[in-house]
């Protein structure tokens, strides 16, 4: 069978732009991109239609899961080593047993860096005792103004 | 295709000169790998990176010390019980269930009812400015029911509420409208 072959053309494209372009975008997003440890406790945070931000820096997190225990966390290394003890320097945070040990590190954490802000994160589905008790902690060691996780509500 | 010349293009133009120019030879690198290197980082980066941070919601309670006393006549009393039922009242009146348990718990009946109750709150805050809205949920109750309340005070432009525990003396108003949930215990201080 005669088969007829077209002649092709060599085709070079000029790469260039591309690659430059695509280190462009790989020095922003190594750069912008910042690695979590990973967290110890899990919750499914409710949605609101909030719109203020997390601070980023100096702030100190009460999760409670959905069973109701209650882990506190800070984000400064040197600080999770003062207060909790030198493990916790890989650690996020650590289990509360009770009341009175929360308001006990609560206290202590806020005296080694007075700038903290308290964060409540808990679960969709915590029992309400255990986040009232989170809240009467706080109103007793005069944290009166804190403020509550949540996801953005999409409606 | 991607490759960096260095050819010898120039060497020749200035012969005459007295210093001689060392030859330079043309070197051709192959970029292949660096650029497949570059695009697998970032793809990796694209990926794990997460750019929505999560919002919050910000909460003023009075400190432990002070008492602050509201006429009855301005304050209004929202308490919410495990079933998802939302009572209302104002001052120490009989409370009145103005959201129906099931619908807190049915996603698709929540956004209406919610909005329901934002309206309410609305007219009663217009009609009395000065009015403080207290919420009261019940310990067996879950997180989601104060978020979603606080939420709809916060659109609703309503600021001036707080949160307080529910006590047994708010059972006995609740069972006088029907209230029939687990009792409400007293807490310790």
């Amino acid at each position: 069978m005669p088969k007829i072959k077209k002649a092709r053309v060599g085709i070079k494209i000029d790469m260039t732009p591309m690659v430059d372009v695509a280190f462009l975008l790989l020095t922003f997003f190594m750069l912008t991109t910042q690695f979590r440890p990973q967290e110890d406790v899990s919750v499914i945070i409710p949605s609101s239609h909030s719109v203020i931000k997390l601070p980023e820096t100096d702030v100190m997190t009460v999760t409670v899961t959905g069973d109701g225990t209650i882990h506190l966390g800070l984000d400064s290394q040197q600080l999770r080593a003062a207060v909790f003890g030198p493990e916790y320097r890989l650690k996020l945070s650590t289990q509360v047993a009770d009341k009175e040990t929360l308001a006990k590190l609560m206290i202590e954490a806020r005296i080694r860096n007075p700038k903290l802000r308290t964060v409540v994160k808990a679960d969709k589905a915590a029992p309400y005792g255990a986040i009232e008790d989170v809240m009467n902690t706080l109103q007793k060691t005069n944290i009166t103004r804190f403020n509550l996780v949540t996801d953005i509500e999409k409606s | 295709m991607a490759a960096v010349e260095s050819g010898e293009s120039r060497s020749h133009a200035r012969a005459g000169k007295k210093h001689k120019k060392k030859r330079r030879l043309g070197i051709r690198i192959d970029m292949t790998p660096m650029v497949d290197i570059a695009f697998l980082l970032l793809t990796f980066f694209m990926l794990t990176t997460v750019f929505s941070k999560p919002q919050t919601m910000e909460i003023n309670l009075p400190p432990d010390e002070s008492k602050v006393d509201v006429a009855e006549s301005n304050l209004l009393t929202v308490r919410i019980v495990p079933d998802g039922t939302v009572y209302c009242s104002m001052g120490n009146d009989v409370p009145e269930a103005i959201v129906p348990g099931a619908e807190l718990k049915d996603p698709e009946k929540k956004t209406r009812a919610l909005a329901k109750f934002r309206q309410l709150m609305q007219e009663r805050n217009r009609s009395n400015p000065k009015l403080i809205t207290l919420i009261k949920v019940h310990r067996e109750g879950t997180y989601t029911m104060l978020v979603d309340i606080i939420d709809e005070l916060n659109l609703a432009n309503i600021s001036r509420f707080s949160i307080a525990p529910m006590l047994p003396e708010d059972q006995k108003l609740m069972e006088k409208a029907g209230y029939t949930g687990p009792p409400v215990l007293a807490v310790g201080p």
